[in-house]
C-alpha cells in the first residue's frame, strides 16, 4: 500500500478521522469512568471524617462553612440514632506550614476532647514536618494529642510555653499544625448550636500572625 | 527487512533498555520513582500508552499524510494518555493523585513518540506490537528497579513490607537528589556488564 | 596509574608532595579539635575516630577489592576526609550515622569518581549534606556545649544561634562565647578562635593562599552588614555573629580550600569566595536551611571548571605586551 498524498483534502478527511477516533473513545472512556470517579472523590472525606470521629450513626455531610480570609473552615456535624450530637469532625487549615498550606481534619466529641486527627494535604519537608501525619497521635512524652480538651488545654508548642512537645526540629511545622488544631475548635465551639448549614462565623485569627516567625 | 519476533521483544528490554541504555523518558524515571510501587504503575501506563499507540499508528501508517504525521501522532498518543488517565482516576484514585502530573505528561515522554516515528511507523502491526510490549516492558522493568531501590535505602520498605526499621533509612533516596544518585549508580553498573562483555570480546581476538 | 599535570611548564618540584601537604592541614586542624573536645567530650572524640576509621577502611576496601588499584590511603587524604567529616557532624550522633557518612564520602563522593584528584565535589561536605538531607532529626539537634565533660548521648540539646535567628527561641550567646566557640554547633564549627590559629598556620606554612577565605569572610561581612545597615529589624544577625556562627570559620579556611575542588589560579580563587559569600549569606537570610555555608562550597565546587576554563594560570615567563 502506498502512502497517501499530502494534499489538502487528503489533510482534512485523515485529521477528521483520526478527531472522530479520538472522539468516540474518549467519550466513552469517560462515560465509563464518569461515576467511580465522582463517589472516589466524596469518599476520601468522608473516610477521614469516620477515622476521627466517634462511632456515629450519621453525618451532616454537607458542611457548615466558616470563612476568615483566606482560611475555611468545615464542620461536620455527627449524631447518634436519636439525632443526638456525638460529636464533630472540623476540616482546619493554616496557611504557615514550612512549604505552604497543611489542611487537617480533626474530630472533637461534644465536650471538646480531641479523638482523632487525619491530615489531608501537608507539603513540609519529608523526615521533619511530614512527620505530622502520626507525631501527635503517637503516645512519647508530651506529643500526643488525643483525650486533651481543646478547651482546656494549652494547645501550643512547649517552646512557646504550651503542653504539647512539637516535632523534633520542626517548630514551624508543628506550630502551624497546632494553629490549625486551635482554629478547628474555635470553629467547633462557635457552632454547637448551629443547626442550619451554610453559616458564616468569624474565626480567630490572631495567634496566625503571631506565629509567623 | 526481516526480523525475527523474539528480537524485537527483547530489544527493548535489555539491549536498547529506554532507560538504562537509550537515556529516553528521563523526567517520569526521576519523578515517578519514589516508591516501587509509584515507580511500576508509570511504568505500566507507559507501556499501555506505547503499546495502543504503537499498534494504531502502524495499522494507520499509510494513511497518514506526510505533511501531517507529527500532529496525527500526538493526537493518538494524547488519546491514549487521556484513557490511561481516566482509568487509573477511576479504579486507582491513590495512584492517579500520587503520580499527579506526570500521568497526563507521558503524553510529551520522547520514549513513545520516537518508538512511534522510528519503529511503528515503519514496521508491521504485529512487530510494533511486539516492540511496544517490550519497550514498555523494559521502562517498566528499570522505573521498577529504580523504585524499589530507592524505597529501600529511603525507608527501609519494598513495595510497603518493612525490611529494615524506617528509623535508619536515608530519606534523600526518597527526595530528587536520590533519584540521580541511584540512576547513575544503575547506569554504571550496566555500562561495567557491557563493558565487561566487549573486553571478554576483544581479549578473544587477541 | 596515568597521571595528567594540568598546570603550565615548566615543572619544577618543590618538594611537597601530596602527603607532606595532608600533614600540614591535619596539624592545621588541630587546635579545633582540642576545642570540639574541650566542648562536647567523649562525643568528639567517638565521632572523629568513627569517622577518621570508617573512611580509612572504605577507602581501602574499595582500592584493594573494588578498583583493584594500588593504595592511596597512606597520603593521608581519606584520614583528612574523615576528620572534616566528623568536623561537620553533631557530637551526639548516632554511630552508624557516621559509618554512612564516611561511605558517601569515600565511596559516592570520591572514588566513584575515580579517587584523590578526580572529585569535583568536597567528599567531605557532600556526605555531610547527603546525612543532613537524609537524617535532618539527628543531623539538627545539636548538643549544648559543655566544657570538660564527657556525656555522649545524653547530653542536653541547644539551637544553633542561626537556628535562633530562624525563629526558634532561645537566647543568643554573646559575642565572646562565639568567638571561643561556646554553642551549640558541629564538632568543628564552634570555636572561631581555634580555627583561626589553624588559619594562621596553614598561611605561614604556605599551604594555603589567603584569597579563598578572606574573600569569603569579607563578602559575608560586608553583604550581611548592607543588610544589617539597611534594615535591622528585618535582617537581626550583624555581620559580626554571622562570622562567628554556624559553619562559616570552618568551610572558609579548611573545606573551600581543598585544592581538587577549588579554583587554580588567585582571580579565580576570589570569584570561587565571593560567590561562596554571596550563596551563603543569601541561604542564611533567606533560605529555609539555618546554615547554606556547605550548600554554597558544593555549588561553587561545581562552577570550579568553568572558573579555571576562563580565568588560566599565566605561562610562565610570559611578559605583559606594552
Amino acid at each position: 500500500m502506498k502512502k497517501v498524498k499530502s494534499s489538502i483534502l487528503n489533510i482534512v478527511l485523515v485529521l477528521a478521522g483520526i478527531s472522530a477516533f479520538a472522539g468516540v473513545t474518549l467519550a466513552s472512556v469517560y462515560t465509563l469512568t464518569k461515576d467511580t470517579i465522582k463517589d472516589s472523590q466524596t469518599s476520601k472525606i468522608e473516610e477521614a471524617v469516620r477515622a476521627v470521629l466517634p462511632p456515629y450513626d450519621h453525618v451532616s455531610l454537607k458542611p457548615i462553612e466558616l470563612k476568615n480570609g483566606v482560611e475555611t473552615t468545615n464542620v461536620y456535624k455527627a449524631y447518634d440514632k436519636n439525632n443526638a450530637m456525638v460529636g464533630a469532625a472540623v476540616e482546619s487549615t493554616s496557611n504557615n506550614g514550612y512549604r505552604g498550606t497543611i489542611d487537617i481534619i480533626v474530630g472533637f466529641n461534644t465536650k471538646g476532647v480531641i479523638m482523632n486527627y487525619a491530615v489531608i494535604e501537608q507539603n513540609e519537608t519529608p523526615g521533619l514536618g511530614a512527620q505530622m501525619e502520626s507525631w501527635f497521635k503517637t503516645n512519647i512524652a508530651h506529643q500526643d494529642i488525643q483525650g486533651k480538651n481543646a478547651g482546656t488545654s494549652n494547645l501550643n508548642v512547649s517552646k512557646d510555653g504550651g503542653e504539647i512537645d512539637g516535632i523534633t526540629g520542626a517548630t514551624i511545622s508543628s506550630r502551624a499544625f497546632l494553629f490549625a488544631v486551635r482554629n478547628a475548635y474555635f470553629a467547633f465551639t462557635s457552632n454547637l448550636d448551629v443547626q442550619d448549614q451554610g453559616t458564616k462565623v468569624k474565626v480567630d485569627s490572631t495567634q496566625q500572625k503571631s506565629s509567623h516567625l | 527487512m526481516k526480523q525475527s519476533g523474539v528480537k524485537v521483544f527483547l530489544n527493548g528490554i535489555f539491549k536498547e533498555n529506554p532507560v538504562l541504555v537509550l537515556f529516553l523518558g528521563m523526567c517520569p524515571t526521576l519523578a515517578t520513582t519514589s516508591t516501587a510501587l509509584t515507580g511500576m504503575s508509570m511504568g505500566l501506563a507507559t507501556l499501555f500508552v506505547l503499546f495502543a499507540s504503537n499498534v494504531v499508528i502502524s495499522i494507520l501508517k499509510n494513511l497518514i499524510p506526510e505533511r501531517i504525521t507529527m500532529t496525527a501522532y500526538v493526537m493518538i498518543i494524547s488519546t491514549f494518555v487521556t484513557v490511561a488517565e481516566m482509568l487509573i482516576h477511576a479504579y486507582y484514585p491513590a495512584m492517579y493523585v500520587s503520580l499527579g502530573i506526570f500521568l497526563p505528561l507521558i503524553v510529551v515522554n520522547c520514549l513513545i513518540l520516537g518508538r512511534v516515528q522510528v519503529f511503528a511507523s515503519k514496521n508491521s502491526v504485529f512487530y510494533s506490537a511486539l516492540d511496544g510490549l517490550g519497550m514498555g516492558l523494559g521502562f517498566t522493568f528499570a522505573l521498577t528497579v529504580l523504585g524499589t531501590l530507592r524505597e529501600l535505602l529511603g525507608t527501609g520498605k519494598a513495595f510497603g513490607n518493612t525490611v529494615f526499621p524506617e528509623h535508619y533509612g536515608a530519606l534523600i533516596f526518597v527526595l530528587a537528589p536520590g533519584a540521580f544518585i541511584t540512576l547513575g549508580y544503575l547506569i554504571a553498573v550496566v555500562n561495567s556488564a557491557k563493558l565487561r562483555k566487549t573486553e571478554d570480546i576483544e581479549d578473544n581476538i587477541d | 596509574m596515568p597521571k595528567l599535570d594540568l598546570s603550565t611548564s615548566p615543572h619544577v618540584h618543590s618538594g611537597d608532595t601530596v602527603s607532606s601537604k595532608m600533614t600540614g592541614v591535619l596539624i592545621a586542624l588541630i587546635p579545633a579539635y582540642i576545642a570540639a573536645l574541650y566542648f562536647f567530650g567523649l562525643g568528639a572524640l567517638i565521632i572523629s575516630i568513627t569517622a577518621i576509621g570508617s573512611c580509612v577502611l572504605f577507602e581501602y576496601l574499595i582500592q584493594r577489592f573494588l578498583l583493584k588499584g594500588s593504595l592511596s590511603i597512606l597520603d593521608g587524604s581519606a584520614a583528612l576526609t574523615g576528620i572534616l567529616l566528623a568536623f561537620n557532624l553533631p557530637s551526639n550522633l548516632p554511630v552508624w550515622i557516621v559509618i554512612v557518612g564516611s561511605f558517601v564520602a569515600i565511596g559516592v563522593a570520591k572514588m566513584s569518581f575515580g579517587g584523590l584528584g578526580n572529585n569535583p565535589f568536597n567528599p567531605a561536605l557532600v556526605a555531610r549534606v547527603f546525612l543532613l538531607i537524609s537524617f535532618p532529626a539527628q543531623m539538627t539537634s545539636w548538643p549544648k556545649p559543655m566544657p570538660w565533660n564527657p556525656a555522649y548521648l545524653d547530653a542536653v540539646t541547644a539551637a544553633t544561634p542561626l537556628a535562633i535567628l530562624k525563629g526558634q527561641f532561645s537566647e543568643v550567646p554573646d559575642t565572646l562565647n562565639l568567638f571561643l566557640g561556646n554553642m551549640g554547633g558541629s564538632l568543628g564549627e564552634v570555636s572561631a578562635l581555634a580555627l583561626l590559629l589553624g588559619l594562621a598556620y596553614l598561611l605561614i606554612r604556605k599551604i594555603i593562599t589567603w584569597h579563598i577565605p578572606i574573600s569569603i569572610l569579607l563578602t559575608v561581612f560586608v553583604f550581611t552588614g548592607i543588610l544589617h545597615i539597611a534594615n535591622p529589624d528585618a535582617f537581626i544577625g550583624t555581620p559580626v555573629f554571622h562570622l562567628l556562627t554556624g559553619g562559616l570559620m570552618l568551610g572558609a579556611i579548611f573545606m573551600a580550600t581543598d585544592y581538587v575542588t577549588s579554583p587554580m589560579t588567585k582571580p579565580g580563587m576570589l570569584i570561587f569566595g565571593i560567590g561562596i559569600g554571596i550563596i551563603t549569606v543569601v541561604i542564611r537570610v533567606f533560605g529555609s536551611y539555618p546554615e547554606g555555608m556547605s550548600f554554597a562550597i558544593l555549588i561553587l565546587n561545581g562552577f570550579t571548571p568553568l572558573i579555571n576554563k576562563y580565568i588560566k594560570p599565566k605561562r610562565f615567563g610570559k611578559v605583559k605586551r606594552k
